[in-house]
């Protein structure tokens, strides 16, 4: 009974209209919830960790660095699975919310490269190296990119969105090199300092801003997904009833 | 305990890219929404015969 709801469920959220109103509850939840997070995470990070032994307050840099490096990583895979779903399903609204992702996780490895550039000059007197895990995030940012640009290309957005989900999925090798590539080269990048399953050989007292830092990173993306998805469905369907009658009240 | 000064601008120019990338991810959506609804809202005066929209732009 409650896999058959959640299968009717799932169903439902391919329905334009039910899609609409789902992002128009839930994100600004998600925005709430990332301001929150990210409220806790900043007091924290600049104000209450103590300064690194070696790197002194530099390494508080990290606090935006590593979250936003994850949800580059992480938005993207979210992409790989809505573009699976998408070319075997071809649901619109999956369609629609894997183009979407691309913008955001362009903007989060932005963040990641130029916050990681900034905290180079101090620390390694460079602001940047062409290392193993600096070129395959660049090359990610580059992927993001070519998404955009390939589904900005078709008049037909769902022939376009179609091709950019093929391009998502070949670009998916990427991820386990920029996570594999401070062990399979030697860079100049440090290799992991935060495990999830063994032990970190990151100081338990500065944690508690990175975990809410991340959070928030993770509740941002998915309120900017269903933000920009909403958007664009509006205007695909723009000549539809359904957003007319929507636009009498409030779109 | 806030950054020192020596690393003050590093520290607070990434915060700043962060507090700007991510400002722009929450308006860049509400304007997006606000310029589809106005065309929307002028198509459909147009469809309706009303040219008051066209006439103000």
């Amino acid at each position: 009974m409650i896999w058959h709801n959640i299968k009717v469920g799932f169903h439902r959220l391919g329905s334009p209209p039910v899609f609409h109103r789902l992002c128009r509850v839930v994100a600004p939840w998600l925005w709430a919830g990332a301001a929150i997070c990210a409220a806790f995470g900043l007091y924290k990070a600049l104000y209450l960790v103590p300064p690194d032994y070696q790197q002194s307050d530099s390494f508080r840099i990290l606090y935006v660095h590593v979250p936003a490096a994850w949800q580059a990583m992480a938005g993207y895979l979210v992409m790989s699975v809505l573009a699976v779903i998408a070319l075997v399903w071809r649901i619109r609204t999956t369609e629609i919310m894997a183009m979407m992702g691309a913008p955001i996780g362009a903007a989060f490895t932005l963040i990641c490269l130029a916050t990681g550039s900034i905290w180079g000059r101090p620390m390694w007197g460079t602001w940047w190296a062409w290392d193993a895990r600096l070129t395959s995030m660049l090359v990610l940012l580059f992927v993001y990119l070519g998404i955009m640009g390939l589904y900005a290309a078709f008049e037909d957005k769902r022939k376009g969105a179609r091709v950019a989900c093929i391009l998502i999925l070949v670009g998916l090798v990427n991820i386990p090199i920029i996570h594999f590539s401070v062990e399979w080269w030697t860079t100049l990048h440090q290799g992991s300092t935060i495990s999830f399953f063994g032990e970190s050989s990151m100081d338990s007292s500065m944690m508690p801003p990175l975990i809410w830092m991340v959070i928030a990173t993770k509740l941002m993306f998915g309120a900017a997904l269903l933000d920009r998805s909403r958007n664009e469905l509006i205007e695909q369907d723009r000549r539809k009833g359904w957003v007319r009658q929507k636009l009498g009240a409030s779109a | 305990m806030i950054p020192e000064f020596e690393y003050a601008p590093y520290v607070w120019t990434s915060y700043g890219i962060f507090a700007i990338i991510v400002a722009w991810q929450v308006i860049q959506p509400l304007l997006k929404r606000r310029r589809l609804k106005a065309e929307l809202r002028e198509e459909q005066a147009l469809e309706e015969g009303d040219y008051s929209h066209d006439a103000q732009t």
